[in-house]
């Protein structure tokens, strides 16, 4: 292409997509896994599905904003083009941000929306209805309905590249689950993050079900990259060609040192490091706040940064 | 006419039908839309004209929506344009609506060249400019003005004032061009001859860059030729043009050696007694002459000279005997390239006589005219005052009308034989269309008046006195002009729209400026009655309806060949034959047959410029217009890589181009398409002009660094004898 | 979604191009531009050059290339408002009003023939000048040409010229890989 089309724009709301499609991911596992007769990881669950929507609601809002006419986003749902993935994506999304709104809201603490409610002006009285008591109930369901919702936002933006056949760098099955993993292994960073920062730092447990779900993330994200890599290597020539624009090429070092390494490769090797008294020693688990952050920061960084790579080398490649 | 391919028939039926059935005003085609809330009825029209963006004055239908012209079609209809029309005919829109055209008359305000302007009335710029002619003349007499101009359909009224003032100082662009080559086949055969490449089969051209330079008959006739037909092109230019990459065979020929090359021809043809025995017996003088004089033009004499081998030279000279008459060497156009330009053209001249293609399908024809009236006017009496260019003793043979432009300035500029102090310029851009922009400065500085017709702010308007602004040719009309050819043409040129800012057609122009000369008698009639007299003699029912409907008016049938080959015809030379051998020429002293004359040798480290032209740009008229420049930003000074290497510059590097009267700089195009002792940069950038916005600074100028020299039997300006050297100043510009 | 090679009886417009011929004058992208209101630094056609060799054993071809009008256009399939359609006549176009300017047909395009029109801000391309085929005409870039580069005509017209060259010539089309059915058409 004589410029790329997409842009920063677009990195940034892949992955705060994905980001939003990892928290609720988490948080509905969390939900999900019961000990007793409640959640198992009740604060992972709550302060996933506080956060899942805001995300995306705010990669949304500036895609919309960047369209060629921002109030033509409407038509997007007036149709439905079920080859189109980025129709698909728009209905998803739609789905996904009523889902997670309501979600949100139904994990809202009772102590938080009563003292709005009571603030309420006499005209708005009639918003009282949201401080329904049955809110609660409805946590289980949510989680189970959103769960497919959250896995289908976080692979349909690897579906929007894939299924372009007019650039190598993105037309191969692969593409999809990188960015599946990759949201999902960003989710679990923002919530070792947003928990690592508090004074208390992370709970036992919590650090436990995180570090493991990431490291196991990563390790499949691993096993997809590479195998996409060798594919791709292997190859027809446009293919190959458009491999080598990590291999060699311009993105190179975006590629290699600051997603692999920096992205993945050093948090995993923190991850285990933390994780080494449980998987070694079988003792307990104290994490550490600042090496939790730390690796948190890069899981997000490197999130960033393979969507850049995707977006950008994806619009270079092209057949001959 | 014939026209070999069908499809182009039926679609140029079509499109003449819709064109002719279309004329009445009618509710638009909008484009089909979904969902339309009540339009605007749009208003169009399709008006036929003739295009002025180069000399090729193509047939254009112009379709004006609302009052605005929106597209300029091809109209099919002309045998000049034959259904085309190029970038630059379809991006006159932009000159028409550029914002930076002259809007009004404009009387300096500040010292020449400052760009300050007072805008006036056309009363009060009139009155200014007759007032210093006047002036002028009483002190010097009407010789001391010069009137030089470019072709075009109102070149003849500017022409006029300066001989009906009393000036015999009319100096007109073939000097600047094809002088030499048109006074070379005049002299030869007595008459300028048109070649018929549609039917040739084998073409050798000197570095007529046709597929580049200009779109014109030629070039389509050549790709038909060439590409369809099968017909051999043998091209030979210093630079890989767009010619040199569609011909069979190129050779990067020394430049200024191509004599040397077409003597070889002639020497083998004779040797081998390919000629065409018969045709050179009884048409031709001076057979014998000829070929005692080419026996030492041998073809490893030749191959020294040129750098083309002595076994190409004699297979070419084989071929092109064997398809004569179908074959010929073409002539050129621009012939402005050497010191001895005219003799290397009546070589060309003389190898197409001796091969009998002459008046030949596929060979050299001569033009066929159609009868225009002429509105009778009143005759002046001619100027009686001798040339400035004094081109009666120092050119005796070249075209007295156009002049001799080059020794005009040097004389001008040493005062002799007389002192000129005024200078009307029409259509014409001496600052950037002479050699060494600095002497045509000096030669402004020593004027009283410099007055400049013309529809942009050039560089020689900028350093006027008073610019009188023309009308565009979208908003004009003008006198009817038969373009002869093979397949002759009458072409109209009627206002499409009215002008949009203040500004004349010439001829209103010329009027005012007569009617405060005393000369108003002179140019009593109106556009339309020129036209209608004009008109009045073609073989049509409504002339003039006629052609306000088609914009042209081409006979049918096909041409015929061998008027001139009735026996008893007489040529238009003094011994009535083909003249080989020149008597005149002689007479005058010149070379009767073509002496070869080395060009000057190169030193080593120092480059030939040569120049030529790009389709997109015409010469420096268009540098400001916005979709040309989209098309060609800015001008390279080309480069081969051996020489590139040496001097250490980079393709985009920014080098500085010295000669013995200047110095440009603009960024390199290091490329393997020229001559590693050539270097190459387009005509027309680098203006001075700030009201050009697009085209000031952008680029350099050639006319800065080039040399004046011109041919010597014609007169003609030779624009590639100059010498440069070459060095990096400047790393690549990516932002460029 | 139907290949749409057309119906028959119906026209499919195409445009086969004689690259040899193509001498690079540019007339064809000025006057596309004047016809069709491009905004300067977008182009709905443009010229493929190619230089090569080693002096003097030259070569240079040009080569002009614009909206292929395919049969399955991926362009078409990706749009999410539908904005982006084809007619049975083969014509890939844009319904303006519809268009939101996501730019996702502009990279699923694999010829680069679409833009965004920074003016009208919805995505622009080579209409073959449907305005003027409509009215019986043939676009601006095959009826400027002076080399007549492009031939324009109906696939389906058995004794149309269109038919008849690509019947009478080896051609080929681009990029077949990406299976998009291009229907312009390069002849040999």
């Amino acid at each position: 292409m004589p410029e790329p089309r997409w842009g920063w724009l677009i990195v940034l709301y892949l992955f705060l997509g994905g980001l939003s499609a990892g928290l609720f991911f988490v948080s509905a596992l969390a939900t999900y896994l019961q000990r007793g007769s409640g959640p198992a990881y009740p604060r992972l669950a709550r302060v996933g599905a506080l956060l899942a929507p805001w995300p995306l609601a705010l990669g949304s809002a500036l895609l919309v904003f960047d369209l060629g006419h921002w109030y033509r986003f409407y038509k997007l749902f007036v149709t439905f083009h079920w080859r189109s993935p980025m129709s698909i994506g728009a209905w998803l999304l739609a789905a996904f941000t009523g889902i997670t709104l309501l979600s949100f809201w139904s994990w809202l603490p009772a102590a938080t929306v009563g003292g709005w409610v009571r603030r309420l002006p006499r005209r708005l009285r009639f918003l009282r209805v949201l401080d329904a008591p049955w809110r609660e109930t409805l946590r289980r369901p949510l989680a189970m309905l959103g769960f497919p919702v959250a896995l289908g936002v976080g692979i349909y933006t690897g579906v929007l590249l894939g299924a372009v056949q007019a650039r190598p760098f993105w037309n191969t099955n692969l593409v999809a689950q990188i960015f599946l993993f990759s949201a999902m292994s960003t989710g679990c960073a923002l919530l070792i993050l947003v928990l690592s920062l508090r004074r208390a730092g992370l709970e036992a447990s919590e650090a436990r079900l995180l570090f493991s779900l990431d490291i196991v993330l990563i390790v499949l994200e691993f096993f997809v990259v590479l195998p996409y890599l060798i594919h791709g290597a292997l190859s027809p020539l446009a293919v190959r060609e458009a491999i080598g624009l990590v291999m060699g090429g311009p993105f190179t070092v975006a590629f290699w040192v600051l997603f692999f390494t920096l992205g993945l490769l050093l948090p995993l090797v923190l991850e285990l490091w933390e994780m080494r008294p449980v998987l070694l020693e079988r003792q307990t688990f104290h994490p550490s706040r600042g090496l939790a952050a730390v690796s948190a920061v890069l899981v997000l960084f490197g999130g960033v940064v393979l969507r850049y790579v995707f977006v950008f080398a994806g619009q270079v490649s092209a057949f001959q | 006419m014939s026209r070999g391919v069908t499809r182009r028939r039926v679609l140029a039926g079509a499109a003449a039908a819709a064109a002719t059935a279309a004329l009445a005003p009618q509710l638009g085609c909008a484009p089909p839309a979904r969902r339309r809330r009540a339009a605007t009825p749009t208003e169009v029209r399709r008006v036929a004209t003739a295009c002025e963006l180069c000399p090729n004055k193509c047939a254009v239908l112009a379709v004006v929506e609302n009052g605005r012209v929106k597209k300029l079609d091809p109209n099919p209809l002309s045998p000049k344009s034959r259904g085309m029309l190029c970038a630059r005919g379809n991006a006159a829109i932009k000159a028409l609506y550029d914002p930076d055209r002259v809007k009004q008359p404009l009387i300096r305000a500040g010292a020449r060249g400052e760009g300050k302007w007072r805008p006036v009335s056309w009363d009060e710029a009139l009155d200014f400019t007759a007032e210093r002619l006047h002036r002028i003349k009483e002190a010097h007499g009407p010789e001391a003005v010069l009137f030089s101009s470019t072709e075009g359909f109102q070149e003849e009224f500017f022409k006029n004032l300066g001989l009906a003032f009393g000036s015999p100082n009319i100096l007109r662009h073939p000097t600047l061009c094809l002088a030499s080559v048109n006074l070379a086949y005049s002299m030869t055969f007595g008459t300028v001859p048109s070649f018929d490449l549609l039917n040739a089969r084998y073409v050798i051209m000197s570095g007529a860059n046709r597929f580049e330079s200009i779109i014109t008959p030629d070039t389509m006739d050549l790709i038909e030729g060439a590409m369809n037909r099968k017909a051999k092109l043998v091209y030979l230019d210093p630079r890989f043009t767009v010619t040199a990459a569609k011909a069979d065979e190129w050779y990067p020929i020394r430049p200024g050696t191509d004599l040397a090359f077409i003597l070889a021809l002639i020497h083998v043809i004779i040797e081998e007694q390919r000629y065409d025995k018969e045709f050179v017996a009884t048409r031709c003088l001076g057979f014998d002459e000829l070929a005692a004089h080419v026996q030492r033009y041998t073809p490893a004499w030749a191959a020294a000279e040129t750098d083309i081998p002595a076994a190409a030279i004699v297979r070419i000279a084989r071929e092109f005997a064997d398809a004569a008459p179908r074959a010929v060497y073409y002539a050129g156009r621009r012939s402005s390239w050497y010191v001895n330009d005219f003799q290397m053209r009546r070589g060309q001249a003389i190898l197409n006589a001796i091969v009998g293609n002459w008046d030949r399908e596929g060979g050299v024809v001569p033009n066929s005219r159609i009868a225009l009236g002429e509105l009778l006017f009143l005759p002046w009496d001619d100027p009686t005052a001798e040339r400035v260019d004094e081109i009666g003793t120092r050119f005796p043979l070249a075209a007295k009308g156009d002049g001799a432009f080059l020794q005009a300035r040097e004389n001008v500029l040493a005062g002799v034989p007389y002192p000129v102090k005024g200078w009307l310029v029409y259509k014409q851009d001496p600052m950037n269309a002479l050699p060494d922009r600095g002497r045509t400065q000096r030669m402004i500085e020593a004027m009283d008046l410099v007055a400049v017709i013309d529809t942009q702010m050039s560089d020689t308007a900028h350093f006027a006195d008073v610019v009188l602004p023309e009308s565009m040719y979208l908003e004009r009309t003008d006198p009817l002009h038969m373009l002869p050819g093979i397949w002759p043409v009458v072409v109209l040129r009627q206002q499409v729209v009215p002008p949009i800012y203040d500004t004349k057609p010439n001829l209103e122009i010329i009027q005012g400026l007569a009617k405060r000369l005393g000369l108003s008698e002179y140019f009593d009639y109106t556009i339309e009655e020129w036209i209608a007299e004009q008109a009045a003699e073609l073989p049509v029912e409504n002339p003039l309806e006629y052609l306000k409907q088609h914009g042209v008016y081409a006979p049918e049938g096909a041409p015929f060949y061998g008027k001139t080959l009735a026996p008893g015809y007489r040529f238009l030379t003094r011994s009535g034959k083909i003249e080989l051998y020149s008597p005149r020429l002689a007479e005058v002293g010149h070379d009767p047959l073509p002496v070869y004359r080395p060009p000057t040798p190169i030193p080593a480290g120092s480059f030939r410029m040569v120049l030529g032209r790009k389709a997109t740009h015409t010469h420096a008229a268009t540098t400001n217009n916005v979709w040309l420049i989209e098309q060609t930003p800015t001008n390279h000074l080309w480069l081969h890589p051996e020489p590139a290497a040496r001097l250490g510059i980079g393709d985009g590097d920014l080098v500085e181009v010295v000669s013995a009267v200047g110095a440009v700089r603009l960024p390199a195009r290091v490329t393997p398409e020229i001559r590693p002792d050539c270097v190459f940069m387009l005509h027309g950038f680098g203006k001075k002009s700030p009201q050009l916005r697009l085209a000031h600074g952008n680029g350099a100028c050639d006319a800065d660094v080039l040399v004046t020299a011109w041919d010597a039997v014609s007169g003609n300006a030779a624009f590639h004898e100059t010498v440069v050297t070459v060095r990096k100043v400047g790393k690549e510009d990516r932002r460029a | 979604m139907r290949e749409r090679l057309g119906i028959k009886g119906k026209p499919r417009w195409a445009l086969a191009i004689d690259a040899r011929k193509c001498i690079n004058c540019k007339a064809c992208i000025v006057a596309c531009k004047a016809e069709n209101g491009v905004p300067l630094g977008k182009f709905r056609n443009r010229i493929n050059e190619e230089h090569g060799g080693s002096y003097p054993h030259l070569r240079a071809s040009f080569e002009p290339e614009q909206c292929h009008h395919c049969a399955s256009p991926s362009c078409v399939r990706v749009c999410p408002t539908g904005a982006s359609y084809q007619r049975d006549d083969g014509l890939v176009l844009v319904h303006a009003n519809d268009c939101i300017g996501c730019g996702y047909c502009i990279i699923a395009c694999p010829y680069d023939a679409r833009y965004f029109n920074p003016e009208t801000r919805v995505v622009d391309k080579c209409t073959m000048c449907v305005h003027r085929v409509d009215a019986g005409r043939e676009p601006a870039c095959a009826e400027t040409c002076p080399s007549r580069v492009r031939l324009f005509g109906d696939l389906h017209d058995g004794e149309g010229s269109l038919r008849h060259t690509l019947d009478s010539r080896r051609s080929q089309v681009k990029k077949e890989q990406t299976g998009n059915h291009p229907q312009l058409y390069y002849l040999l």
